[in-house]
């Protein structure tokens, strides 16, 4: 089964296996949330989802987070 | 040097160094300490967003929009693009705590073979956080000067001033092994031979017929080519933070107490409507009303507007085109030397001055990007992001400059949908005044009907908009720098040369229409298109005298809420009035800065739509409620 980012609760770490979005890949890509296993640090309810690695917190908006696939690290 | 990349100034002798880094780097800090005069705070030629330029030594120095690397993605990073591809020595402002980020941009600069120093700044946050950093360690491996800085202070710039004649770039870097992708008899420099691996789409454009094709072990498309390149970025970043940095675990600071607290809903968005409800306390009430009322009322009214009236009526000779110039410069509704030159010192300036701030203080301090987050679940709804509640919010007190304000809102969709709404929806402060004041002597019920209403058609518009228009929205994906108290100089500064940039280009655009609409008075056609509107004005439950209304409203919005004080009608006839008001064309300067911002069919069916949804819902509202 897979797993969207958006379902994922605060307090868990997973890492990011697909993002269907190019732009939206590389800007993850380059910000090093692909690397390894990312933290969910909150979730607001059908809104943004705030990840954290190595010190860098990313808000990602809930339509991208939809459909971003994750599994746990 | 590359000839398509437009140079920021002609003709300098000096070499041009250009601050790239990441936002809330420090970069515009170091960029006011190397400078020491005053910046000039003007467009990069050809864009809208602001660039700072300053004269150094026989050089010039560049202050790049803050970026995360370079690419085709969105205007800064094109600005930023262009910005370090031009100059011939670029400052990499890093941010020492948050190497891992910044790495990427830094590898990216070697990659393009831009002759580099590393300005390592933040050193005494990285303390603070238990980050250390082997300096001599990181620029071996790097290869180019690396100086540690505390922008703030001032320590480590002289170091930087001293060692740029250092800079440089390794003669060939990893990045060079997917060239072989690219065509063999390619003529191409090697920057432009990143950004073709990197999917540049401009570049692909201008030196290929289209995106680099590859099929090669799952490297099928451009964008997987970049991908590829990206990841292995990646992994060098990994390589040198893992010997270079080390990190102590630290106790939580104010800043995360308070970063915590404004990214829950439950604390943040009460906090939120209380910082903005000061903000518009003191720039709604403070400035809006009573230093724009003084200088208004005072200044102008009492000194500088009878003065320059009596000086020109004395001066030019009556008669024929003397009696014309002397109209255009004097009349009472958009007089050049008088209400122009009063609209845009008395009200403009002290407004966007005044709003200007408050952004910079919203961007300096790191409350913004988390703004957006809080707002981006109702504004999706719209076709927006959460981004695009600054101008929103902006707007509220011009729509002009909330117009100029969407630069910062993601995709052209996103502009679009934004400037619509401004357009449409929101009633800048203004107008705002008066209306709320005709609504509160009508009593409460009508004051939550009125707002229903707009809020309605402002939801409908956007959802609507959303549709209808091809394409889909950017999600907002927006990093939450660290929340710092801004610096009261780099605020300032900032501040007054955006508000310097805006005058600039709203200065003479509504003079232009202020002589436009003056002459058209002169000749009558102000009065021929009131009686024109009196149908409308029929179709609404209202006196023909409305006509004059809307078309003073067009001039400027406060005159058009204040033309409905003098006309008399029942309450009922007050509530449809001011709907049709607000949601009718906004300003003719806001109107002009649209054309200018999106282009002028844009504008066009913006205006025509305002025209249709005013008397539409106000036609509908008067056959309710009268």
């Amino acid at each position: 089964m897979v797993t969207t980012l958006s379902a994922v609760s605060p307090g868990v770490a997973v890492e990011i296996t697909a993002v269907p979005d190019p732009t939206a890949r590389a800007k993850l890509l380059r910000l090093g949330f692909l690397d390894g296993p990312v933290e969910c640090r909150r979730r607001l309810r059908k809104g943004p989802v705030v990840l954290r690695r190595h010190g860098t917190e990313l808000a990602i908006g809930a339509p991208l987070a939809d459909r971003i696939e994750v599994t746990p690290p | 040097m590359h000839d398509h990349h437009a140079a920021p100034v002609g003709d300098v002798n000096g070499p041009t160094v250009a601050l790239a880094g990441a936002p809330n780097v420090g970069k515009s800090v170091l960029f006011n300490r190397l400078a020491e005069t005053y910046a000039d705070v003007s467009n990069y030629p050809g864009t809208t967003l602001d660039t700072s330029v300053a004269r150094w030594g026989d050089g010039l120095l560049v202050d790049a929009p803050g970026v995360y690397g370079v690419s085709d993605f969105n205007e800064e990073e094109r600005i930023a693009r262009d910005v370090i591809l031009a100059a011939d020595v670029v400052c990499n402002v890093v941010d020492a705590t948050r190497l891992d980020r910044d790495l990427f941009l830094t590898l990216q600069l070697l990659d393009l073979g831009r002759p580099t120093l590393v300005v390592l700044n933040l050193v005494d946050e990285a303390e603070r956080d238990g980050i250390t950093i082997d300096v001599d360690e990181l620029e071996q491996r790097l290869g180019v000067p690396v100086v540690p800085t505390v922008a703030v202070t001032g320590r480590g710039v002289a170091d930087v001033e001293r060692r740029l004649v250092e800079a440089t770039a390794p003669a060939e870097t990893p990045v060079a092994r997917w060239f072989d992708h690219l065509p063999a008899d390619l003529a191409a420099t090697r920057a432009e031979r990143v950004l073709l691996v990197e999917a540049d789409r401009p570049t692909a454009e201008r030196l290929l017929d289209g995106p680099v094709a590859v099929a090669d072990g799952g490297v099928a498309t451009g964008s997987g080519l970049r991908d590829a390149v990206y990841a292995d970025r990646r992994r060098r970043i990994g390589e040198l933070t893992r010997a270079v940095v080390s990190t102590a675990d630290r106790p939580r600071t104010l800043a995360d107490v308070a970063s915590d607290l404004l990214m829950r809903p439950l604390t943040g968005t009460p906090l939120v409507l209380l910082t903005l409800g000061l903000v518009y306390l003191v720039i709604g009430n403070l400035v809006a009303q009573r230093l724009v009322d003084f200088l208004e009322v005072v200044v102008f009214g009492r000194y500088y507007v009878p003065f320059v009236r009596t000086a020109v009526t004395s001066t030019l000779p009556t008669g024929g085109p003397f009696g014309f110039v002397s109209f255009l410069l004097v009349n009472g509704n958009l007089g050049l030397l008088t209400v122009t030159v009063q609209y845009v010192l008395a009200v403009l300036l002290p407004l966007v001055l005044a709003f200007y701030l408050v952004i910079g203080l919203l961007e300096d301090s790191g409350v913004l990007p988390r703004l957006a987050v809080l707002a981006d679940r109702g504004l999706t709804h719209l076709g927006l992001n959460g981004r695009a509640v600054v101008p929103l919010i902006v707007g509220v007190g011009c729509v002009t400059m909330a117009v100029i304000t969407t630069r910062m809102v993601g995709s052209r969709r996103e502009r679009l949908i934004a400037t619509a709404l401004l357009g449409l929806a929101i009633p800048c402060s203004a107008q705002l005044g008066v209306i709320l004041g005709l609504l509160a002597g009508l009593g409460l019920a009508w004051w939550f009907a009125y707002l229903a209403v707009i809020v309605t058609v402002f939801g409908v518009a956007g959802v609507f908009l959303d549709a209808v228009l091809p394409g889909e929205s950017e999600a907002l994906i927006a990093e939450l720098p660290r929340l710092r108290v801004p610096r009261p100089g780099n605020l300032l500064r900032k501040t007054v040369g955006r508000t310097r940039m805006f005058l600039l280009e709203a200065g003479p655009l509504f003079a232009v229409t202020a002589v436009g609409v003056s002459s058209l008075d002169y000749v009558g056609g102000l009065d021929l298109l009131v009686r024109g509107l009196a149908p409308l004005s029929r179709l609404v439950g209202l006196p023909p005298s409305f006509g004059r209304v809307l078309v003073l409203g067009v001039v400027r919005r406060d005159f058009a809420a204040a033309g409905m004080t003098a006309l008399a009608l029942t309450p009922g006839q007050t509530f449809v009035g001011l709907v049709v008001v607000t949601l009718f064309v906004p300003c003719i300067l806001s109107m002009v800065v649209i054309a200018e911002e999106r282009d002028v069919r844009t504008g066009v069916v913006m205006w025509l739509g305002s025209w249709l949804v005013a008397f539409a819902v106000g036609a509908v509202l008067a056959a309710v409620v009268l």
